[in-house]
């Protein structure tokens, strides 16, 4: 199970039973950990609903209480090609 | 001028510190993941030695070294001055160096370059194989810029900048930054590189000697290389980019190379600001795109923790803010005794003493400041006369309290440029850079008649006679009262 964290302004941004597009940064441990990636998911507050867990923080860093479980459909590539 | 020994580099530096009893060597493992930030931390709000971290997890064989620039003692120690130097001594040598003659750099072979000792181009680039820390726990990244120099060059002027703007690691080849519109890179940004959409090259060097840092935190008109050679008293030493025209510091610890991108954004943010909260929102911000890093062998990560007072935010920052405000007045002929900026107003007020010889000289200071390139970085401009002691906060409180008029010496310009870390302004205000700034005049008027109308200062200096004030000095411990220091 991954564990992911991602910010908002505004819970109402984790809308359940979407197809959602969200910067995600991995909190699984190791010298990776807290970078980003552009993604399509689905989340619930359901922790049994998905494969990986999401944690929640606010716009000025608080941790939020909730906690989703959330599903990664796959990476979103915004980076234009000639950066790659 | 005399022969100037600072230390060439931050090895030098640490060393330095060390030796001064100004920096601890610390040896046990240390998690960059909050750790190595707390630490950095309390020796800010303690004003303890600045500490160096030999051993961290997962990165064997780099360092640590934080606090840089938190008190004076290490200001003084980085200028090649005595530790025990006043204030009013630092920055005394500060404008006597800053007022040389440029000393412009040179350029050396690769090989001679510390910075080279390790590259990483192509695949084998990953920030994440650098000890990037996380600096207060929820910050919205890991932050490899805190305490650096990005470098660039305008494409055809070619002036170079180099400038501390904070950069945070978004995955393992991009960065996110705050770099502000009014800032020299900002204006490099508009007024070239954006509507030409073009990306632009630039390179950050980390683990400077603490004289080049120092320069590219200093809001000095003066191209920052040269500045560097002015403040050490000798040319900085630079070596070319692996993959752009760009000069770098040749002993700087780690240098990552690139190009801003001018179409591609990612977000950046929140992150523990000088002011001592995190204020500025998270937000898509300007984005560095990384082709190359290199690196000393045990190379040392520099980390700046910026909240309450007092790191080198306000420290270093207030001196250099204040000492270049100095400058500018001067410049204009204006009678000042001096400028100063108490590092715990965050660098949010400048105080200036004046001799009021004409009307409105309040005004006209207030005006100079918030004009200048400075004026973003601050609000408040407070004017005392030439007797009371600029850096004597009771003495410079107590005129504010009683001589500024509430209604004639409180001076409001609104619609002013201000920063997105303001934490009093307005969500609005803080998105667009809006600020407002306020002039306090603590001047007698001077069409107050000087004998009638100007109240006499009943202090122990102002009111006795000469020989009456000698005589209660030597019988002081005869008096029965300890003595003075
Ligand atoms: C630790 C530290 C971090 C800073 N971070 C930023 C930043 O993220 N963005 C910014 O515009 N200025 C930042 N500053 C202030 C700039 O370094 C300062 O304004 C400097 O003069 C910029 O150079 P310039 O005048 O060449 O633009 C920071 C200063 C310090 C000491
Ligand atoms: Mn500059």
């Amino acid at each position: 199970m991954n564990q992911w964290e991602v910010f908002v302004m505004d819970m109402a941004e984790l809308a359940e039973g979407k197809d959602l597009a969200l910067s995600i940064r991995t909190l699984n441990t190791g010298r990776h950990k807290y970078t980003y990636k552009h993604v399509r998911c689905m989340v619930s507050a359901d922790l049994d609903k998905h494969p990986d867990r999401l944690q929640v923080r606010m716009g000025r860093g608080q941790l939020s209480a909730a906690r989703f479980s959330i599903q990664v459909i796959e990476e979103i590539r915004r980076l234009p090609a000639k950066y790659a | 001028m005399s022969k100037i020994s600072a230390p060439r580099s931050n090895r030098e530096f640490v060393e330095a510190c060390v030796r001064h009893g100004d920096a601890v060597r610390i040896k046990q493992e240390v998690d960059w993941e909050n750790e190595a930030g707390a630490i950095v931390r309390r020796a800010c709000e303690l004003g303890a030695p600045a500490p160096f971290m030999e051993s961290i997890k997962d990165y064997p064989g780099f360092s640590y070294f934080g606090a840089p620039l938190s008190t004076y003692r290490r200001m003084a120690i980085s200028l090649g001055m005595d530790p025990e130097s006043s204030l009013p001594e630092i920055g005394a040598e500060y404008l006597k160096r800053t007022n040389s003659e440029p000393i412009a750099p040179v350029v050396i072979d690769r090989k001679d370059a510390p910075c080279k000792e390790n590259i990483l181009k192509g695949t084998d680039v990953d920030l994440c194989k650098l000890p990037v820390p996380l600096v207060h726990d929820g910050d919205g990244g890991r932050y490899v810029g805190t305490w650096h120099a990005v470098v660039t060059k305008h494409p055809v002027r070619g002036d170079v900048n180099w400038g501390m703007y904070r950069q945070m690691m978004f995955d393992g080849r991009t960065m996110s930054g705050a770099v502000f519109p009014f800032s020299d890179l900002g204006k490099q940004l508009s007024e070239y590189y954006l509507p030409r959409g073009e990306a632009a090259p630039f390179a950050t060097a980390i683990g400077l000697s603490p004289l080049a840092a120092m320069a590219a935190c200093a809001p000095s008109p003066i191209p920052e290389p040269e500045l560097v050679g002015m403040l050490s008293g000798e040319p900085a030493r630079l070596v070319k980019c692996e993959t752009n025209d760009l000069e770098v510091p040749a002993d700087a610890e780690i240098i990552i190379e690139g190009v801003i991108c001018p179409d591609y954004k990612v977000e950046e943010g929140p992150f523990g600001e000088y002011t001592g909260y995190r204020t500025s929102p998270r937000d898509f911000r300007v984005t560095f795109r990384v082709d190359c890093i290199t690196y000393r062998n045990n190379a040392t990560m520099t980390i700046s923790n910026m909240g309450v007072p007092q790191d080198e935010g306000q420290l270093l920052r207030s001196f250099s803010l204040g000492l270049e405000l100095e400058k500018l007045l001067r410049s204009q002929g204006i009678p000042i005794t001096g400028v100063y900026m108490h590092p715990r107003s965050t660098h949010h007020m400048m105080i200036v003493g004046v001799k009021p010889t004409y009307s409105g000289i309040a005004q006209q200071i207030g005006q100079l400041a918030f004009g200048s390139k400075l004026g973003p970085w601050f609000h408040m401009v407070m004017v005392v006369d030439d007797q009371t002691d600029i850096y004597n906060w009771d003495e410079v409180y107590h005129a504010f309290c009683t001589r500024c008029h509430p209604e004639n010496g409180i001076h409001i310009y609104r619609n002013t440029t201000g920063t997105p870390l303001y934490p009093f302004a307005t969500p609005h205000e803080r998105k667009y850079s809006i600020g407002s700034k306020v002039v306090f005049d603590c001047l007698w008027p001077v069409d107050w008649d000087k004998i009638n109308d100007v109240p006499t200062l009943v202090s122990f200096k102002n009111v006795y006679p000469k020989d009456i004030q000698e005589r209660v000095l030597s019988n002081w411990v005869a008096y029965g009262y300890p003595p003075v220091k």
